[in-house]
């Protein structure tokens, strides 16, 4: 049985007055049958789900991808997207968690594997047969955007690398890299080093665990719970210390934020004080800008780029800004995508049963793109999987908006991903 | 960065102060919990449908009766606007909404309301229509055919036949398969209207009425006429079909409702105002100041996924709306509060003084008919009416002195204090700060 309690959403649910504004906007319902919407799954379903209940939780609820736009447009504040997140550990705990969901919970532990032998491990996941094999045998879809191992080493080895050129500074600032630059791409930390030192901070970059994420999504919240407390005894003396921890996925950050307090009621013991030292990396940013304390000398940077806010950046409630600060690039011009999604939600889309919901919710995003013209030679967006699923659906490479920055300062070379 | 006017509420009280500020040349911003009140409503402009105390006979021209208005409420927004500049306002919507394609039209008869059916076939008192809904006038005579889809849990087209036909009106139900329009087994109004962006959509809807359809008639359809390409969707239907059609508002959520507010809320982008939905106010900040009354706003923080997010801004309009729209809340012993300032309010603050005992009655009930007190400028005003701080202001739904669902007033009331209110801020000689 699943024993966390509900107490930080349950209060919400008699907040729902049903008028379906969630449903208008939900992406998933708007193109399967699969789920019948946010308000159906969530805080309707939800009268039926308190604990001790004999009822497991109805399958439709694992459909909801997570996204969190219902929550973004509900206008009376129901945390949908949590009850629909503890609904799935409900399912999890009662019925078991599929040898596919652990493995896609498990970000970090397959990073590291992977980056023993990265060409090796590239090869087995990547060649045709074996995507075949992972589809048949544990249900990867064949054609969902996986990422490719680093081949010149991890984030972290690069930091070790390059301790003796590292800036020493009064000013010091914590990163917090998430299993994605650490293993798959580590130019994303070396260009939010370059950007955070160019600004004349020394970056800090402390042993750390994957966020939880992947697991609080797949239902998994017992391994989760002991992620976020490696965390917070990981990053607790810097955060006692006062130093801010900045992170460059958005959805790491979300989580050390607000996601894994919040579903796994975790408030003391140095979460809360974890949580507040947080921050997204651009709304740090931002901070500087309006403090006057952002260098903006950046060189021109003569392109079209189209920008997706990913669903997780978004909930943070911050508003846009990465938008905000490339738009004071010379000559960028950067389109802002409308589009509520790009359809992975982190795991989902790669999911045999989900991967073609994610690419019918991800079209609203790739037409966008297309739309934009032929001068559009690559797209941004904050979160590392949203990157993976616009290049999968558009063709164009995808950049994080601190890589743009990164270019901006003249520090980095955009098409090799290389700090100059 | 500190905006000239920060708007709370994203609903059509609060994109119109924002139109109209930005046109005026200030920096604004709209901050928002969630999506506004539009989504319920009808995606009409209702003006004045009934005068208090006078439930069964509807308003023939709204504001030729605002003086009749004056003698039960006194301190409604439109006596205190005039006649001349409700019309006013009214127009600049209509003038507006023409710019976005999205156009609005009154009765032919000048002033005068509209009849239309509702979502149960009841004749609705509208000042303005979409143009997709003006051919349901129930004043014209052709009878009507209503045509519902099977299985769309959120249209009756028997019901509202059989209404329409109990006024008087000459009207039958007929049935189209689903399938012409969706192959889901599980869909909405918003996925219908989706589908129906699509031509060939159109085209196989237009089939479908060509067989049910008898010479003379006007066909009634639920509001699903296309999101993107509505107007498109509508002249090709009517074109296809040779007969009048209309839209009927359904059950929410509603789809006129969401036209309105996303032309509504793409013009303001274009006009580089940002309208940041997901963001709840929880907090404000003052000038210090050595001379206590009225203060001055210096900024509104929202909450975010960990610390409040500050809003600095020269001038804050609050548009949150009331009891339905979220701008009020209440408890249990029936204390009910404006949520962000703690403004006060005329509403009832005992339960039991919430309600008259009939559910129906014709003076309506009071719970609804509080709100913010403010004086001619739209500033919010204490007990004694002293403004509370001298660059707050209030529209739409949070205003005291109205019923809006009684009165079938709540989009006139919007429209119409939204641009007054942000006629006195940039009236308002700007300050070096």
């Amino acid at each position: 049985m699943f024993t966390e309690s509900w107490l930080s959403v349950g209060p919400s649910l008699d907040e729902c007055i049903k008028c379906n504004i969630c449903t208008s906007y939900c992406p998933v319902s708007a193109v399967t049958d699969r789920f019948p919407g946010p308000k159906y799954a969530g805080p309707q379903a939800q009268r039926f789900r308190e604990n001790g209940q004999v009822q497991t939780p109805d399958d439709s609820v694992d459909y909801c991808s997570g996204c969190r736009v219902c929550n973004e447009v509900c206008p009376t504040g129901v945390k949908i997207a949590e009850m629909n997140a503890r609904a799935r550990a409900q399912i999890a705990s009662d019925k078991g968690i599929p040898i596919r969901n652990r493995l896609l919970g498990r970000n970090e532990l397959l990073g590291k594997v992977g980056s023993i032998a990265p060409s090796l491990a590239n090869f087995g996941l990547h060649n045709p047969a074996s995507r075949v094999l992972a589809e048949k045998v544990v249900g990867i879809a064949r054609e969902a955007p996986l990422p490719r191992w680093s081949r010149d080493g991890t984030f972290g080895a690069w930091m070790k690398r390059t301790a003796n050129r590292r800036l020493k500074s009064e000013k010091k600032v914590v990163y917090f890299h998430g299993c994605a630059t650490m293993y798959y791409e580590p130019y994303i930390g070396r260009a939010a080093v370059a950007v955070l030192e160019h600004n004349g901070y020394e970056v800090i970059v402390p042993s750390q665990n994957c966020c939880g994420l992947p697991m609080l999504s797949n239902g998994e919240f017992g391994a989760a719970r002991h992620y976020h407390e490696n965390n917070i005894r990981k990053l607790g003396d810097y955060v006692d210390a006062g130093y801010d921890i900045v992170g460059t996925s958005t959805s790491c950050t979300l989580t050390l934020k607000e996601e894994a307090p919040d579903l796994l009621d975790m408030h003391e013991g140095g979460a809360h004080e974890l949580k507040m030292a947080v921050w997204d990396i651009f709304e740090w940013l931002r901070e500087r800008l309006e403090l006057g304390e952002l260098s903006i000398d950046f060189a021109r940077l003569d392109m079209v780029l189209p920008y997706h806010a990913p669903c997780q950046g978004r909930a943070h409630r911050v508003g846009k800004p990465a938008l905000q600060i490339m738009a004071l690039i010379p000559e960028l011009d950067v389109r802002e995508s409308r589009a509520r999604c790009c359809g992975i939600a982190g795991t989902y889309g790669y999911k045999v049963e989900k991967y073609q919901i994610a690419m019918d919710v991800g079209e609203e995003l790739i037409s966008y793109v297309r739309e934009q013209g032929a001068r559009v030679e690559m797209t941004a967006c904050d979160s590392e999987t949203c990157r993976w699923q616009l290049e999968h659906g558009s063709g164009h490479p995808s950049r994080h908006p601190i890589e743009i920055l990164a270019a901006a300062y003249g520090l980095y070379d955009l098409e090799h991903r290389l700090l100059i | 960065m500190t905006v000239d006017l920060l708007v709370i509420g994203a609903g059509l009280s609060g994109l119109m102060a924002a139109v109209s500020a930005a046109n005026h040349g200030l920096r604004v911003k709209v901050i928002a919990k969630g999506m506004g009140a539009l989504h319920w409503s009808a995606g009409t402009v209702d003006v004045l449908g009934y005068l208090p105390e006078r439930a069964s006979e509807p308003v023939d021209a709204p504001l030729a009766r605002l003086s009749q208005l004056a003698t039960t409420r006194p301190d409604h927004p439109y006596v205190r606007l005039g006649s001349k500049m409700l019309d006013t306002a009214l127009q600049r919507f209509a003038d507006l909404c023409n710019d976005l394609e999205l156009p609005y039209a009154g009765s032919s008869r000048s002033g005068e309301n509209l009849s239309l059916p509702s979502a149960i076939g009841a004749a609705r008192p509208v000042y303005f229509a979409p143009s997709a809904q003006l051919s349901g006038d129930l004043s014209r005579t052709e009878p009507m055919l209503i045509v519902g889809f099977s299985g769309l849990r959120d249209f009756y087209p028997t019901l509202i036949a059989e209404n329409l036909s109990k006024l008087g009106h000459s009207a039958r139900a007929a049935f189209l398969p689903i399938q012409l329009i969706s192959d889901r087994h599980d869909f909405n109004t918003i996925q219908l209207a989706r589908a129906l962006d699509n031509e060939k959509c159109v085209q196989r809807l237009a089939a479908g009425l060509r067989q049910v359809l008898e010479s003379g008639e006007r066909v009634g359809l639920p509001a699903i006429l296309g999101l993107e390409n509505h107007t498109a969707a509508l002249a090709y239907l009517q074109k296809q079909v040779n007969a009048p059609i209309f839209e009927i508002p359904t059950l929410p959520p509603s789809v006129p409702g969401i036209r309105l507010t996303t032309a509504l809320r793409r013009y303001l982008e274009q006009k580089g105002v940002r309208v940041e939905i997901g963001m709840e106010a929880i907090d404000f900040s003052v000038r210090q100041s050595p001379i206590p009354n009225p203060q001055s706003l210096t900024s509104v923080s929202t909450a975010t996924s960990a610390r409040p997010l500050e809003h600095r801004a020269r001038h804050i309009l609050l548009a949150s709306g009331g009891l339905l729209g979220g701008g009020f809340d209440s408890d249990a012993n029936g204390r009910v509060w404006e949520t962000i300032f703690d403004l006060p309010l005329t509403t009832p603050q005992v339960r039991s003084d919430w309600f008259r005992p009939k559910f129906l009655d014709p003076a309506g009930q009071p719970v609804f008919q509080g709100g913010i007190a403010v004086n001619r400028h739209f500033q919010p005003v204490s007990d004694s009416g002293q403004p509370l701080f001298d660059n707050l202001w209030v529209c739409g739904g949070a205003l005291a002195g109205t019923d809006p669902i009684r009165e079938r007033s709540l989009e006139g009331v919007a429209i119409s204090t939204a641009i007054a209110a942000s006629q006195q801020i940039f009236s308002v000689p700007t300050q070096t700060t």
